[in-house]
């Protein structure tokens, strides 16, 4: 199982400066020929046309893959291969690509975290995928893609001759690598992940919802926590869409954003936004109906620096998204925001919920000071007609806590204005989910009452024994009270044993009151490793 | 520490750090008046170094050809002829170390296909053939086409850009070969095999990936991509294996080994075993040469093994990681290079450091081979 984790590099290749969803297509490029013109004219000196009425091309067409994984492909072509291609002319030829020889939603659900640079994970895959693929890159990295058999095992004709030496690592050198390559795990990939399937037949066939208009979003922006908004999406083009933001953090603090966004494959909505004066971006899947979309919103430069977005469709009848925090102790007095749309009616926080004051009170939020009594258990929200069913969680006390991630990779990296650091640092973003023990009364089992995020008191440690003999914790970062790690500087440092790089092996510990005045503690682990010197679209 | 200025054939001014070991190399000289012992290097972007492993100084620095390859290095048996592969492991340049010349290269690439050597150059026993094993790619226009590899003869008088004169498929993953005094040439990958390049006949030297020893042993992780061992008349490809305490396989309760194949390039023969439990890492052994049963080993450390009792006899950390080591004929020097751009130079009895050698770039993935010839 690989630990994956993604990076950023300043000096970024092009990719950076054509992040999907930048921009609108200019006019001149709207009108230009389409995507099948545009292959003809720039990819024909080394691809061939097949015979045949519909166009296909050598390559190209026994493909199916993301918009970033078509990004990926055109990157390479441009860097390695010398294809010209303007940044207009490669966003229309990403979009025709990735409409055209995309992912059915289905297809690309399980692997969804690589899209949204989610990537501080263990995965689960199939051992030999594991050994012979995703020792190097993400597994999701291929399971992202659909192709004919032919095409994986040129696919792997291509790893080795853009990459010789692979044969020679660890887990290649002990097994005749090439030829399982071609023989087992070609077949393999073609029959996992098929180019043609019905999965992608109905996606085809079916009507795509379109995503302009009203949302109510709620997310998380790390150092400013929780947040809900409004998202307009006013249509500019066809599946292009000028977007704001106008929101406020749980604090009360506003929020604003605005840029654009562009839907690929008909659910893939990327957005590059301004929001308070940070690059961003949206990642998200639209649902089949077209109500709702989910997916994570990110740092533009720093990837790892994001939160989960979730997107509910405003319409003419109330809905009840959220409460913040979703959890209340019985026995005591909280402050809680319910969130949603055309919040006209009474509120009601469910059995033994009592609403001391209402402190405020608009159609998209509701803050009241409430008490909660009685036994722990979900309970639902109302406004007048509308509910959400099992949005606030009494509990009585927390009984554990869990880290999220619970295996993480931060990178150290230049210092803020060192012109001669190449390589940003990557950190990693810490929080805390909390429990309760359940009708069983016994933690870490089945019944236990999911709480939500709360608030943790963090610190490192050195991981190990060896870790605390290279005082890691001292030199490999730190982490804030919102749970931001930072990652130490990059280079050689003299004042560690050989010179080493401030890298290291640590524990994060997050500590929870449990509401009974005892501290409830977890922990995660964190690899901080030197710069990873590829900015890549996917890992 | 006295500082000498040396003049290169590139101009650069090289720093040598001769120091406290005047007495010892006068005495080494003194013991060998005829021949002298020439370490050979590659640093980074592309230069050759020629070392006079008795006071120590760069001699001299030559331009090597192409963009950097891996250093990877075979001298010719006259100790004349340094074969360096260039240019992102593509090319071998044939450099006169005496004078800088370049008096011999193969370009391997050709139309569209893109041939990559990893480490693997040699030259036999007559100095009149050079080997290097090829991994081949056709370049097509919308693909690649990954082709079989082979080992590549070319006669050393060949010239500028000498021609290819025969092949022979050879097994993937090779990475270090050796020419035998019998005419073979040794080849170290998954297993250790020789190939007679006269016919293209093979056979098995030591079965490594392919070993037969039973569930209790875990099957060995063998690599290596340095070559060296011309002082003892080696080829170590060195492996980590597991004993297990019974054919569960509980790496747990495992023992884990340092082993290796060590083949006698006088006779072609190989003996097989583990050489001492696997403490810490170890990238590449060399055996002394006037002892077989003593072994020393670079990485993080530099030290020193007893075969006979499967024992680590003395240990010096080092201030940085050295991929690699040689050491002189009458075995009391060792030098310690690699990674970055200084040779350490260490008693070969203690272990303890007696010199340094500054470099005026890093050695990355280089080679340490040594050149013996009548003195210049």
């Amino acid at each position: 199982m690989a630990l994956i984790n993604k990076e950023f590099f300043r000096t970024a290749t092009a990719i950076a400066g054509l992040a999907l969803g930048v921009g609108l297509v200019s006019p001149a490029a709207a009108a230009s020929p389409d995507g099948v013109a545009l292959i003809r004219e720039r990819c024909l000196s080394c691809h061939t046309e097949q015979a045949g009425a519909d166009a296909k091309f050598s390559r190209i067409s026994g493909q199916r893959k993301s918009p970033e994984g078509w990004q990926m492909t055109l990157n390479r072509m441009q860097h390695h291969r010398g294809l010209q291609l303007s940044a207009d002319e490669k966003r229309v030829l990403i979009k025709h690509l990735a409409d055209r020889q995309g992912l059915a939603p289905e297809e690309a659900a399980p692997w969804r975290y690589l899209l949204e640079q989610d990537v501080n994970r263990v995965e689960s895959l199939d051992p030999a995928y594991t050994q012979m693929c995703a020792r190097c890159h993400s597994g999701a990295r291929f399971a992202l893609q659909r192709r004919s058999e032919e095409e994986w095992r040129l696919l792997i004709h291509f790893h080795m001759g853009q990459h010789p030496t692979l044969e020679l690592h660890a887990m290649s050198r002990d097994r005749p690598w090439m030829q399982l390559a071609l023989n087992e795990t070609a077949p393999q990939l073609a029959k996992d992940f098929p180019l043609v399937s019905e999965a992608w037949q109905n996606w085809q066939k079916a009507a795509k919802p379109d995503l302009g208009g009203s949302w109510r979003v709620i997310g998380y922006v790390p150092g400013k926590g929780e947040f809900d908004a409004r998202m307009k999406a006013t249509p500019a083009a066809a599946d292009h869409f000028a977007v704001t933001l106008d929101g406020r953090y749980l604090d009360g603090s506003p929020m604003r954003g605005e840029g654009t966004a562009t839907v690929y494959t008909g659910y893939e909505w990327r957005a590059a936004l301004t929001v308070d004066g940070v690059r961003m971006r949206q990642v998200l899947a639209a649902s089949a109906d077209g109500q709702s979309m989910a997916g994570r919103q990110f740092g533009r430069d720093a990837r790892s620096v994001g939160g989960e977005l979730r997107a509910v469709r405003e319409s003419d009848t109330a809905n009840v998204i959220a409460v913040l925090p979703a959890h209340l102790r019985s026995g005591a007095r909280a402050t809680l925001t319910v969130i949603g749309s055309r919040l006209d009616g009474e509120l009601s926080l469910g059995e033994g919920v009592r609403i001391v004051e209402v402190v405020s009170r608009s159609p998209e939020r509701i803050v009241v000071l409430a008490e909660a009594a009685g036994a722990p258990g979900l309970r639902d929200v109302k406004v007048g007609a509308a509910a959400g069913p099992g949005l606030l969680a009494v509990y009585d006390r927390i009984a554990r806590i869990e880290v999220s991630p619970a295996d993480a990779l931060a990178r150290i990296g230049g210092t803020e204005g060192d012109p001669a650091a190449q390589m940003e640092k990557v950190p990693v973003v810490f929080r805390a989910v909390g429990y309760a023990a359940g009708p069983d009364g016994k933690p870490g089992t089945e019944d236990d009452l999911r709480l939500g995020h709360v608030p943790v008191q963090w610190a490192i440690e050195p991981a190990n024994e060896a870790a605390e003999k290279e005082k890691d914790h001292l030199f490999a970062g730190a982490i804030d009270a919102h749970g931001v790690f930072t990652p130490g500087d990059a280079a050689p440092n003299p004042k560690r044993h050989m010179s080493a790089n401030n890298v290291g092996m640590l524990k994060v510990v997050a500590t929870a009151d449990d509401g009974a005045g005892a501290a409830v503690r977890a922990d995660a682990n964190l690899l901080v490793a030197v710069p990873d010197f590829v900015r890549r679209v996917l890992d | 520490m006295p500082f000498k200025i040396l003049q290169t054939s590139t101009g650069a001014a090289v720093r040598a750090v001769a120091g406290a070991l005047l007495a010892a190399s006068a005495v080494a000289a003194a013991a060998a008046p005829v021949t002298q012992e020439y370490l050979l290097t590659v640093t980074r972007p592309g230069q050759l170094h020629v070392i006079d492993m008795a006071s120590h100084a760069i001699l001299r620095s030559c331009d090597i050809p192409g963009k950097f390859g891996s250093g990877s290095i075979a001298p010719s048996p006259d100790g004349r002829v340094a074969y360096v592969l260039s240019n992102l492991w593509e090319d071998v340049y044939g450099i006169d170390i005496t004078d800088c010349k370049v008096v011999f290269s193969a370009r391997q690439s050709k139309d569209n296909i893109r041939v990559k050597t990893f480490q693997s150059v040699t030259v036999s026993a007559d100095g009149k053939e050079l080997y290097t094993v090829q991994n081949p790619v056709r370049l097509l226009p919308d693909r690649f086409e990954v082709m079989e590899p082979r080992l590549a003869v070319y006669s050393t008088s060949g010239g500028l850009d000498a021609p290819l004169l025969k092949s022979f498929p050879v097994s993937r993953r090779i990475t270090k070969i050796a020419a035998t005094q019998t005419g073979e040439v040794i080849l170290g990958g998954a297993d250790v095999t020789a190939i007679d390049p006269r016919t293209g006949a093979t056979r098995v030297v030591t079965a490594l990936a392919n070993w037969d020893r039973g569930p209790q042993w875990l099957t060995p992780d063998a690599f290596a991509m340095h070559s060296q061992g011309e002082q003892a008349a080696e080829y170590i490809m060195p492996y980590v294996t597991a004993r297990f305490t019974d054919e569960t396989q509980n790496m747990e309760t495992a023992e884990w080994w340092w082993g290796m194949s060590r083949v006698d390039l006088k006779t072609g023969k190989a003996e097989q075993r583990e050489i001492v439990p696997f403490e810490f890492i170890v990238f590449n052994f060399i055996t002394d040469p006037t002892n077989p049963d003593i072994l020393f080993g670079s990485f993080n450390q530099l030290s020193k093994h007893d075969l006979r009792n499967q024992k680590t006899l003395a240990v010096e950390p080092m201030p940085h990681t050295y991929y690699n080591l040689n050491i002189t004929s009458d075995g009391r020097k060792i030098f310690v290079g690699g990674a970055a751009n200084d040779i350490s130079i260490h008693d070969a009895e203690t272990l303890k450091k007696i010199g340094s050698i500054e470099l005026p770039g890093d050695m990355s993935t280089s080679d340490l081979r040594v050149a013996r010839r009548l003195k210049d």
